[in-house]
């Protein structure tokens, strides 16, 4: 299992979209593209607002509940970050085509699950962010997100940042949490067993990945061992910077 | 409580410009007026749940649940499925009817066995006519495929049914020992002693629920008739004929389905209202006063985007979380979720004397 524990991006892959990109981190591949803002059908159309629509592909086999489910989170959660009073009766879709996910070598997984997929969660929101940034649809923030899993070892409890499906199998709970670039919380999702005082210390974890502060990134990226996993606000940044900086250089 | 300025009724308001009419409630013009919402109910206040169960001849088990104008039926079906008509079966060889599962390695080994044999099918339908959004002729809606979602993913998380009471075993040898799985035995098929009980079949729970009215967070409604229907749950005893390959089900003794493993969580919905209907979300919009109005009915749930959903289980000794849903704001942060702790602890202790 060759996963790769650093995010990678590219910007602006599909050359007839208003933006797109394509994510992969920790064994998720997903392609965005968005269209936006562009003339809703009359009976989705909002008086005062931009309509966000959603639509999420599988990897595999046509897109069932699960998928819906995975559509109304990422719907509610970036209609709060996107300006969506600034085009009133407008659309802005976003289309997420998932192209790989890591498969658990141990167990025959099924083609269609119905059961709530946590892990991709991240992935879909980072592609979502990404590609709307490189349709330059005007936001009020960028959102950056994490998966926890907390996996028993012997009496005590570890937490793992991105698990691995051998990690969830046996973990205890899994949550999703994020962030917008002002440090609020966006979106939470967990499920399992665990306690207040356990839904502290991941929201900690999430927190120290989603919202690291700019400068320190800059300066004590190579002490700061002990915050494990990877910074993501420097990465959108970084992956921005790169796309600015390669279109700018006729300049 | 109509203002003087105000010359039309209280439902022609409430229709032409809903959010200011809501926050009018909630922000009474005297200070020894309470604020209450449009249905009379303090913000933290839950609709009382009533629960009756049994009331469907044909289904194992069924609940139907009310809360306030919001009533679901749900009906649970068992279906026999035999192992030869499952694709890609696989036995476990630790298996035995009657051994007892500790080991976490065995209880990852349970869920599994129910997610992918499929052994539980939950179905929400949005009855036409349940409320005005909902059309006839139309495919399920987003929303009702959402919930399904839902109530599948936690019914797995939470491990609420025992896999070992949907199993049905073929004891050649030991038919006796079994009590009951012997009540109508033959005692035919014992040619050969050695050889060891064989899992043949599984019970598969088709759990539908129907909103029979929707006045609001069907989240709690569907799943308090979940919990409901499943423990009201009976399955006929059943034992495997192995000159007939099929099972055969006992007519009068019943067992009720084993559903003490998952404990009682139960789910608790609250959404934020905010003053500003069309600000920015926080940040750059300046003061935005806000409410967090428990268990929404559909009117509020039309003027609030964000919703928590905290399901609890607090049986024994410490409140243990079984899963959480924050999404579409950013009001609720870490203080809040953490208060909201209590909030769904009290509800807990509500739904757990209805279901008595």
């Amino acid at each position: 299992m060759a996963i790769s524990t650093e995010p990678e991006a590219a910007l602006s892959v599909l050359p007839r979209a208003d933006g797109s990109a394509k994510y992969s981190h920790a064994g998720y591949t997903v392609t965005a593209s968005v269209n936006g803002p562009i003339e809703a059908q009359r009976r989705d159309e909002h008086a005062y607002e931009a309509v966000v629509d959603v639509i999420v592909r599988p990897a595999a086999g046509a897109g069932g509940t699960r998928e819906r489910h995975l559509e109304s989170i990422l719907q509610s959660s970036l209609s709060q970050i996107i300006l969506i009073k600034n085009f009133p009766r407008s659309l802005i879709q976003i289309v997420l085509q998932i192209e790989s996910t890591p498969e658990n070598d141990y167990v025959n997984t099924k083609l269609v699950q119905a059961s709530l997929n946590f892990p991709i969660i991240p992935a879909l929101l980072q592609t979502a962010v990404l590609a709307l940034l490189s349709a330059a649809v005007p936001m009020r923030a960028t959102a950056t997100a994490s998966v926890v899993a907390v996996v028993p070892e012997g009496q005590t409890k570890r937490m793992v940042v991105d698990p691995s499906p051998r990690d969830l199998d046996i973990a205890k709970s899994v949550h999703v949490l994020a962030f917008t670039s002002h440090d609020e919380l966006l979106l939470a999702e967990s499920e399992g067993d665990f306690t207040v005082k356990e839904w502290d210390d991941v929201y900690e974890t999430a927190q120290r990945i989603c919202c690291r502060p700019a400068t320190t990134a800059e300066t004590d990226m190579a002490i700061d061992d002990e915050a494990a996993g990877p910074d993501m606000r420097h990465f959108l940044r970084s992956t921005m910077e790169t796309k600015i900086a390669a279109d700018l250089h006729w300049k | 409580m109509a203002t003087p300025s105000l010359s039309f009724s209280r439902p022609t308001f409430a229709k032409l410009s809903p959010h200011p009419y809501l926050l009018t409630n909630l922000s009474p013009q005297s200070p020894s007026t309470k604020p209450s919402r449009t249905n009379g109910r303090a913000p933290h206040e839950a609709r009382p749940v009533q629960i009756h169960t049994s009331s469907l001849s044909h289904a194992h088990g069924s609940a139907l649940v009310r809360s306030g104008n919001t009533t679901v039926v749900c009906g649970v079906r068992a279906e026999i499925l035999p192992v030869t008509n499952i694709p890609q079966y696989r036995p476990r060889s630790s298996l035995q009817p009657s051994s007892t599962t500790t080991s976490d390695d065995d209880d990852a080994a349970d869920r599994a066995e129910l997610k992918t044999y499929d052994l539980l099918v939950p179905n929400i339908e949005l009855a036409t006519g349940c409320a005005p959004q909902f059309l006839p002729g139309v495919p399920p809606s987003s929303l009702a495929q959402t919930l399904s979602t839902r109530v599948y993913s936690l019914l797995h998380s939470c491990g609420v049914v025992d896999p070992k009471s949907l199993r049905i075993w073929h004891d050649p040898s030991t038919e006796t020992k079994n009590p009951d799985e012997s009540m109508q035995v033959d005692d035919n098929d014992e040619d050969d002693e050695a050889e060891p009980p064989q899992l043949m079949a599984y019970w598969v729970l088709y759990i539908d629920l129907l909103f029979v009215s929707f006045d609001g967070n069907p989240f709690d409604a569907a799943w308090t008739a979940v919990m409901a229907a499943l423990r009201d749950t009976k399955l006929p005893a059943a034992r495997w004929d192995p000159d007939r390959g099929m099972a055969i089900c006992s007519r009068t003794k019943k067992n009720p389905l084993d559903v003490s493993r998952g404990g009682l969580p139960v789910a608790c919905t609250a959404a934020v209202f905010q003053e500003k209907e069309y600000a920015e979300a926080g940040g750059l919009g300046g003061e935005n006063r806000h409410w967090i109005l428990l268990d929404p009915d559909r009117l509020e749930e039309s003027l609030c985007r964000e919703t928590v959903t905290m399901v609890v289980d607090c049986g024994e000794g410490e409140t243990r979380i079984r899963s959480v849903e924050k999404l579409g704001g950013t009001v609720i942060g870490r203080e809040l979720m953490r208060g909201f702790v209590g909030v769904a602890e009290k509800r807990w202790s509500e739904v757990r004397e209805a279901m008595k």
